[in-house]
This record gives C-alpha cells, structure tokens and sequence, in this order.
C-alpha cells in the first residue's frame, strides 16, 4: 500500500517536472523565433554569433535588452552565454572537441598557449577593419594582446585602481587625533585604536588594521618606495625586482614593528575573501585596505550603519616614508580580460564579418553607450550630450558589463553610473602608485611560478610575524634564485621588458 | 615409455572436459552474463573508451592535434618529473597521506559508533530526529562550513576562543596554526560526514537476522556484548569494503575543503597534491602536468586497494 | 532468577541514558550550525554583523532574500530540471545499479574476479575531462538532459556497496527457489529485491543527493539556460565560486542573507527525503522470509 502511494507521488512528480521542463523549451523556441523575424528584414541567410565569458546573472533573452538592440545594429543573432565558475575547462573542452564558439574570453596566458596550438585567429591583417576597436581602447592596449608581434586578441582596457586605506573618522574624533599622515604617525593612531578604546565601549574589543593579506601593508611597502613582493619596476630608470630593492629589508622590518605592536589583525593571512570587510563593518577595526566599492556601495553602507549608525569611514592617504608615499603597485600590463576569435572562421568570411561589425559597433559611440547604460530613454537620457542615467540602470543594468568586448572609458563610466561615489572614484585613481610591469611579463618554459609563489609569501610572512630573523633575508633571496629557479624569472622579465621597449 | 603416453591422453582428456565445464558453466549462468550487459556496455562507452586520455600525462597536448596527434613529451616523464622535483614535493605527499589517513580514522570510528547508538535507541522519535539532524550538515558548502568555523574559531573573536579569554586562558589560533590547523580539517569534515556515513551502516544493521539478538538475549547477554558480538561482525563485511574503497583515495585529501580554508601560514602542514596542481595549473593551463599527477594517484591508489583487499582476504572479506 | 533481571533491567537502563546523552550531544552539534544558516537566511546582514556575526535567533525577520530569490522565474524552471534528472536519473541508476550488482555477487560466476575488476578500476582511473567529453559529445548527448543523466548513470562505488549486500543474502533461499525451478530474473525480482530494501533506499539515497546536487557535468555539458539544474541556477545567481574574475564592480552583491537563504531552497527539499526512507530501515524483515 505504502509502496503504490510513493510510487503515484513520484509519477506526479515526473508528470510536473516533465511538464515544466516541455514547457520551458517551447517558450525558449518562440522566443528565439520572434527575435528571428524582427531582427532580420532582408537578409536571406540568418547568421547566429555564439561568444561565451565566464560571468553570471545574464538574462533570459527575451529580457536581455542589450542584446536584442545588439542584433537589430548588426542584422545577426548574438548569442551569448556566460558560466559562472568553471569557464576555463568549459573552454578548454570545446576547443578540444573542435567546437569552437565565434567569439571567447582569454586571458595572457590562454593567448600565449592558444597562439601557439595555431588555435586564434591572426588579427594583424584584418587591423583596418577594425579600426574603430582600434581606436576606441588604444595602440597601448592593442600592443597587449600581441605574441611575436602579432595580434591575436581584442584587449579589454584596464580598470582604474579602486584601493586605498580607509579609516573610521568618528574613532578619530573620539580620541581627539588627526588621521595619520606618516608611517610613524599610523602606528601611533593604530595602536590608539587597539589600546584606547576608540568606540567607547569600555571593551577591549578593537585593533587597528586589517586587509587582505599582505595588501594591508601595500601602502607601507609603498612608503619605502618598495613594490609589493615579486613585481618589477623601474627605479630610476632601472629595472628592479621588488625582492633585489634595498630598501625592502626596511620595509619589511617596519611591517614586523606594526605587528609587534599587537595592531594589526592577527588573523590577516585568512582574509582571503571579504573577511577584513566584514571584520571592519562590525567594528573590530578602525583602518582597512579595501576598494571603494566593497566599501561605499549602498548595500555595504546599509550594512554599516545597522552595525553602528555613527560609524564613518573616510579614505586615508598613503602614510609617508623614506621614499614619500605611494598608496601600494599597481600593474600596469594587465587586462582585466581578452576576447579572442578561433583560427577557423576564417573558412566563414560571411560570419567573421559579423563578429567585427560586432566589435566595432561596441566601440562606437552609439554602441558604447549601449553595452555601458543601455537603452537612451530607458535606462539613461542625455542632457547637453552628458549620460544621466534613470533609476532602471540600477535595476537592470547589472549584467551590461558582459557585453562590453573592447571594454568602457572606465573614469567617465564609473562616475556616471556610481555618481553617489564620485569623490572615492577618483581620489583612489589619483594617488601615485607604484607601476608594476608584471603584466608585460610572460612565464618563461619550464619555470614552475606557483612554488617560487608559495615560498617567497611564506617567507615574507614568516620575516613580518618573526618567526624568521631579517638577518637571513639574503640567504632567502639565494633559495628562491636557486632552488626556485627565480633566476629564471628575473632573465626573462629582463629580456622581454628590453625588447619591449620599456627598460632600456 | 606406457606411463608417458597414458599421461598425455589424460592431459588432452582434462584440457577438453575443463574448456567443456567453463562452456557448461557459461551457459548456465547466461541470465547473469544477460543482466550484466547493459552495465557493461555503459562501463565500455562512458568509463574505458575515454581512457586512453591518460596518455595526455606523456604527450604535449595540443588541441588542434588531438590527443593521439599530439607529440610525445620529452622526455616522456616529463610532466611526472616536474611533479617530483618539486621543492615541496615530499611536504605534498606527507600532508596528503596523513590527512587522508585522519580522516579515514576518525571519520569511520564516529559514523559506526553514531550507527550503533542510534540502532539501539528505542525511542522512535528521538532515533528519528537526530539521524535526520546528524546528516544535515553533509548538505552545507565549504564555504559556509568555513564562515561558521570562523566565527567559532577565530582568534581574536571566535565564541571558543572568547570563552578560553573570559576563563583565564589565551586564545588559540585554531586557522593559522601549524599545529592545530589538521586538527581543524579533520574535525570539520568528521562533523560534516558523521550523519550522512552512518547511513550506510544503519542500512547494514537493518539486515541481521533479530533470531540472534533473541537468542542472545536468553543466554543474558548484556546490550554490550550483543553490540560487540551481533552488531559489529554482521556489518563487518561493510566496514572492511568501505576501508578498502577509501584506501584507494588516500591520495585525495578533500581539495574543495582545503583550498577554501587554508592561507599561507598553514600551507607546511595543509598543502596537498591537488592544491598543488591547482595553483600550478591557474598559471600555466597545463593538461599534461594535471593528467601526469591524476596518473600517479591512481597507481598508488591501486596498489593499496589491491594491498588492502589481498589482507581483508585473509579475514574472509575482501572485494575480490 | 529475579535478581538477575532486576540486575539487567538496571544495566539496560543505564545502557539507555548513554545512548540518549551521546546522541543528543550529536544533535545539538548539528543543529546550532544549521539554526545559524537559518536565522542568517532570515535576517539582514547588517543585524547579524552587529550581533558579532552570527545570529541564532533572528530579532527581526525579512523573508526578502527568499522573495528575491524566488521570484526569479529560472528558478521554477530550474526546479523541474533538477526534479526530472533526479527522478528519472535514480530510477536508471537502481535498475543498472542493481543489474550489476546482482551477479557480481554470486560467487560462482565464472570470469567474476575479471569483472570486479573492470568495475574497481574505474574507480581509480580516469580519463580525464577531454575525453569524456568527446564521448558525452560523440553519443549525442550534448546539450540534451541525458547529459546529466547517462554519463554518470553507474557508480563503482554503489555496484560494490549493493554486491556487498547481497552476499550476505542467505544462500538457501535460492537454492529453495532454483530447485523449485525458478529462473534467475525471477529471483532477482521475487526474492533479492524485497529483501534488500535497505540497501535500495540507500544506495537510491546517495544517487538521488548526487543527482540533486548536480552541477560540474550540467556546467560542462550544457550551455542551453532552459536545461540548467538547480544548482547551476543558484551559483549563477550568487557567484560563489568567482573563481577568475574578480567580482566585476558592476555586479550585483549577492548578500550574505541572500547566500543562506538559497542554501536553504536548495537543500531542504532534499533533505527531507531521507525520514520518508527511513521506515525501510526496519529490523527482523529477513527473520520472516527465511521462516516463511
């Protein structure tokens, strides 16, 4: 009896799963079929552009706005799907079984490996059809994209940096001091922090700095004129490694005299998510290495305020050294990411032309416009040719980014759509940075990074808690170049960095 | 001379009637070999065909030659010797091995124990409720079990670490330290699995015959001495096919888990093989060194099933 | 001779009150953990910040994150997807499940060690992901809902779980019934399977938790939205594994409350299986068969 009854719930089951999942496939047809008819007038043929990333969130089509004003532009389908983890073995599976989509994201390294496997398309002869991509994200940028002087990718330009300290104003005028302006004077306010009960609580339940990972101490490195562990730079015109800096040693014995002092989140080498964030929301610290947007966002300040409705977080410089001050490295021969086109739509000119006159069209001025604020009159309205977006660009426009092939003006874009935080934006982007050129730097063969990475942050790790005395920081460096092979590194960054033309 | 040739023709008589009693035995066991069928062709086309991917651990993979285009790695050991001259190469496989070995150890113990006390609880509801609660947690994230962990275990803020504070006592930093961060992994996949493992054993419980508990019982055997004399050995064959199959996956420790709880403080003690690979291959998207190292566990994992399964034979139980 | 009970009866009750203790320590240490994800799902983040992080009972109550979450119609969609593969995905994994393990485990069986083997072999080896995929691919499954059923349809693990179970099946039984004249399928079907409950619901248990859980091969194998299961839909909606790109500054920030409360959606209909199953686990169904 008990069996017949389970067995008709599981016939039911089956009947409604069955029935929804028939349901939602005849959907997905007529609504592929309407865009159909009303993106295509006169063309016989309907060419279909498949382009996969990794992201998330993208609408169903039939609320995907961006795309179908994408396809009424160009008179072809686009197809985009994006997969929220996972995406470089999804990637690596189709390329494998032939299955190539029109259009991917990459990163270097896929360029550098995809290239070489004969597996992208050759850019270079076709640059003057896409001049207007050309021209929209800059020679700089197109230069990133090349192997052997060779284009084989459309470069996403990169971000603007968003990191800087930020401290709690209300603990500073709690305890009557000014914030910090040297390296000297932030020790003094963090330990005011941690020792004197800042939030007047009359607990000993606050510290002073936290961040993720060793970027709490980006600015500190950055005092000393030092670049983050493992980053090339120029230093008076030379070409140094962070590690080979003299100065690094100071900086190093500065950070260990900060966590000496009990100020800093004992537990900082676990931040590896948002965990400092959430730390500092709650109240357990006053100074935090943090972008603006984790920080300033209405959700974050809502978060805030419940916590503590005085509470007031404002963005502190870098504090000043030896070398002056400098808020952390920053890489400037990264890109956020690449879209790349496979070698064999060559074999499909019809379709190739249609991928261009896509990435053309999003770097035009009306094309731009969409895939950042999409639809004029909906989601934004020009007034005297400025963007001024209405509140449906906050609603809907989270997924617009997927969209955006040759990437965005990034400082007229982000204060246009995060205008409430226009002051952070561009504080964070003005502060003198160290420019790292890691990104320029391409992994030589046989060298394995990924152990040299995990010996040197232990080690650096190890020198800041002092579990390992300074006084062996040579002998450090003479591991990593040996038994690590850094010295690998180090020649390749020295030859690639030359004839790129950017040391001398 | 006469003894040798009468030795022969008995030969050729036994070769003969032995091929004749396998053909004799197939055939009566043709239903069997009927049922296997549809397994066994499932097996061929999804689980053997795409095994000659293994010899991507020797090639230099490159897609647009395909795997058996693609040139032979050279040396051949190539991507296995970047593996074994690792600097950390020795830390990997120690970590892996005693990880996989805590886990083994005090994941099985708890889960039998748990199946015990729940076999034997003779209120229904309660039995009910906390089976039912006991294999929730196998259903969290690791994300989420390590948000909870942080909130428990937390140095500066953690609830064990506030009332070690409030005690008199230092807080102990359960998540960066050497010492206690196995102890950490260990601890918080036992929970995860306690529930969910004593699944398996209820269900074993569930078949022994009730006629030798009542037996016992008249001879005025203590609940004690039924568990250890009825329970234990009726699920024995269980626990030893569990041991065996767990064995073969010593050399995975629980990458998911791992790699979303450990920092670099901890990488001496936490470090293991597929962490390894991971980070290797996030730099240099490399198939051949991923499908090299894969190749090694799973000869190792093969020797110690077969190892384990040649002494579980000699108790009578074993796979095969 | 009433001593002696008195005595056992005393020694049983003791046995008892352990049992009670040790395992209301279990349910406790499972229960406050999951009350945390449920009062988290249910209360803005911001409360539970202030309360240090983490919130047992919740002081005021949003079912937002549930709206949210709900009212998004992929997830519907979603839901009947997960519920074919899992239905319809357990019900072929039982019967080959079953299929294999039955005469894997009759000692008899000529050429069985060979066979064992095959089936332990693929527990260890593995051909990596390229090639099941141009298998997955080569037999048309790509992009269809079978891609989440048939590649995983046999475990190795479940054959020898249930091959296990069915060896301590008493061999008298079928030696009555084969004398009786009864062929093997019918013994199969009459005699090993009513038998052998326990071993069926919970090895369909471990398929059915598999099958709702699904998301690597649904992410490999399937790139058509209509066809995406549960788990595909939440993690697209919450990026928990952002794995490479760093949470792009246009993203919508899934909160912390929203994370939980779509834990909970997608966990509880699973869960909660289980005690339905759980009236199989009943003692003494073997005692009758033999008598009878």
């Amino acid at each position: 009896m008990r069996k017949r009854f389970i067995g008709s719930i599981i016939s039911l089951i089956l009947m409604v799963s069955l029935f929804l999942v028939a349901c939602s496939s005849k959907e997905e047809t007529t609504g592929s079929s309407t865009s159909d008819s009303s993106g295509n007038g006169e063309a016989s043929e309907n060419i279909e552009l498949e382009i996969i990333s990794g992201g998330n969130n993208l609408p169903a089509p039939e609320d995907d706005v961006i795309k179908q004003e994408l396809e009424k532009a160009i008179g072809a389908e686009v197809n985009l799907s994006v997969v929220s983890s996972e995406y470089d073995n999804q990637l690596n599976v189709r390329l494998a079984a032939g299955d190539f989509p029109d259009l991917f994201a990459v990163n270097r390294q896929q360029i550098l490996d995809f290239s070489k496997k004969g597996l992208l398309l050759d850019l270079t002869p076709h640059m003057e059809k896409i001049q207007s991509v050309v021209d929209f994200i800059g020679e700089d940028n197109v230069t990133k994209a090349k192997v052997d002087d060779k284009v084989f990718a459309v470069t996403v330009p990169p971000q603007i940096p968003y990191n800087t300290y930020w401290i709690r104003k209300d603990w500073l005028d709690n305890l009557g001091i000014q914030a910090p302006t040297t390296v000297d004077e932030l020790l003094a306010v963090a330990s005011a922090f941690t020792q004197d009960d800042p939030d007047g609580n009359g607990k000993n339940d606050t510290y002073g700095i936290t961040g993720g990972v060793l970027n709490a101490f980006q600015p500190i490195f950055g005092a000393y004129g030092v670049g983050m562990p493992g980053s090339f730079y120029l230093k008076d015109g030379e070409l140094v490694n962070s590690f080979y800096d003299p100065a690094m040693k100071d900086a190093l014995s500065t950070i260990k005299k900060f966590i000496e002092s009990g100020v800093v989140d004992p537990e900082v080498v676990t931040n590896t998510a948002l965990q400092h964030q959430q730390k500092a929301f709650q109240g357990q610290y006053g100074i935090i290495y943090i972008d603006w947007p984790n920080i300033t966002k209405e959700v974050f300040v809502e978060q805030i305020k419940t916590v503590n409705p005085d509470a007031e977080w404002i963005q502190l410089r870098a504090p000043e050294g030896p070398a002056g001050y400098f808020d952390g490295t920053h890489d400037i021969g990264t890109a956020p990411r690449y879209y790349a086109i496979p070698k064999e739509l060559e074999d499909d000119p019809a379709k190739l032309e249609k991928v261009f006159e896509l990435l053309n069209y999003v770097s035009s001025d009306k094309g731009s416009k969409l895939v950042q604020y999409g639809v004029e009159g909906e989601h934004f309205n020009l007034e005297d040719g400025k963007v001024v977006p209405t509140d449906l660009l906050a609603e809907e426009g989270a997924y617009f980014w997927l969209y955006q092939f040759t990437g965005r003006p990034e400082m007229e874009y982000l204060k246009t759509k995060f205008a409430a935080q226009e002051e952070y934006i561009e504080y964070a982007a003005e502060q003198p940075r160290i420019e790292a050129l890691n990104g320029f730097v391409d992994i030589p063969e046989g060298y394995n990074p990924a152990d040299a990475t995990r010996y040197y942050e232990e080690e650096i790790i190890k020198f800041i808690y002092g579990e390992r005395p300074l006084s062996e920081y040579e002998d450090f460096v003479a591991t990593l170049e040996s038994t690590f092979n850094y010295q690998a590194m180090l020649d390749a960054a020295e030859q690639q960095l030359t004839d790129k033309g950017l040391v001398k | 001379m006469e003894l040798k040739a009468k030795t022969n023709k008995n030969t050729i008589v036994t070769e003969r009637s032995r091929m004749k009693i396998l053909m004799t035995s197939i055939w009566k066991n043709r239903a069997f070999y009927l049922m296997l069928l549809p397994g066994l062709v499932w097996y061929f086309i999804y689980k053997y065909l795409p095994m000659y991917g293994v010899i991507i651990a020797f090639k230099e993979y490159n897609f647009s030659d395909g795997i058996l285009g693609s040139p032979w790695a050279d040396p051949w050991y190539k991507y296995f010797q970047q593996f074994f001259e690792s600097p950390y190469f020795s830390q990997l496989l120690t970590n892996t091995f005693l990880i996989s070995f805590y886990k083994l150890i005090f994941g099985m113990v708890p889960s039998i124990v748990l199946a015990i006390l729940l076999n034997e609880c003779r209120v229904a509801w309660f039995k009910k409720w906390v089976q039912t609660l006991s294999y929730m947690p196998h259903f969290l994230s690791w994300v989420i079990i390590y948000g909870i962990c942080i909130a428990f275990l937390s140095q500066g803020t953690g609830l064990v670490n506030r009332w070690f504070v409030e005690a008199g006592g230092s807080s102990i930093p359960f998540l960066t330290s050497s010492e206690w961060f196995r102890s950490v992994l260990v601890g918080t996949e036992v929970w995860q699995n306690l529930g969910w493992g004593a699944i398996i054993y209820l269900a074993a419980m569930a078949g022994i015959d009730t006629a030798l508990y009542e037996a016992a019982r008249v001879d005025g055997a203590s609940r004690f001495r039924m568990i250890w004399h009825i329970t234990l050995p009726g699920i024995r064959n269980v626990i030893i096919l569990l041991f065996i199959l767990r064995l073969g996956h010593m050399l995975d420790a629980g990458f998911e888990q791992i790699y979303i709880m450990y920092n670099v403080q901890v990488y001496p003690v936490a470090d293991i093989i597929d962490t390894w690979v991971f980070r290797t291959g996030l730099e240099q998207m490399n198939f051949s060194l991923a499908s090299a190292v894969g190749l090694f566990k799973s000869l190792i994992g093969l020797v110690l099933v077969f190892g384990a399964n040649h002494i579980a034979k000699k108790w009578g139980e074993g796979i095969w | 001779m009433g001593g002696r009970n008195l005595v056992r009866g005393i020694e049983d009750r003791i046995f008892d009150y352990i049992i009670y203790f040790f395992l209301a320590l279990v349910g406790l240490s499972a229960i406050f953990p999951l009350l945390f994800v449920l009062s988290a799902s249910l209360t803005p983040f911001g409360e539970v910040l202030k309360n240090g992080g983490y919130i047992l009972i919740p002081k005021t109550l949003t079912f937002d994150a549930y709206k949210e979450l709900l009212s998004q119609a992929r997830i519907p969609k979603a839901f009947g997807v997960t519920v074919f593969i899992t239905v319809v995905g357990t019900f072929i994994n039982l019967i080959l499940t079953t299929l294999m393990a039955y005469p894997l485990s009759r000692k008899k069986l000529p050429g069985r060690n060979f066979l064992l083997f095959i089936v332990v072999f693929t527990l260890l080896f593995n051909g990596g992901i390229v090639p099941t995929y141009l298998i997955v691919k080569g037999t048309g499954l790509i992009n269809t809902i079978w891609a989440m059923i048939v590649p995983n349809a046999i475990w190795s693990f479940n054959v020898l779980i249930m091959k296990s179970f069915f060896e301590n099946l008493p061999e008298d039984l079928f030696e009555a019934a084969r004398i009786d004249g009864a062929k093997e399928f019918r013994i199969l079907w009459q005699i090993v399977l009513p038998l052998s409950l326990p071993v069926m619901m919970t090895i369909g248990l471990f398929y059915m938790v598999g099958h709702w859980n699904e998301f690597f091969q649904a992410i490999m194998y399937v790139t058509d939205r209509t066809l995406q299961p549960l788990q595909v839909v939440v993690r697209d909606i919450l990026l928990q594994n952002s794995d490479q790109l760093s949470a792009n500054v246009d993203n919508m920030v899934p909160t912390v409350t929203m994370q939980m409360a779509a834990v909970i959606i997608a966990s509880v209909p699973i869960i909660l299986v289980y005690p339905f199953i759980q009236k199989h686990f009943t003692k003494g169904m073997l005692l009758g068969s033999i008598k009878g």
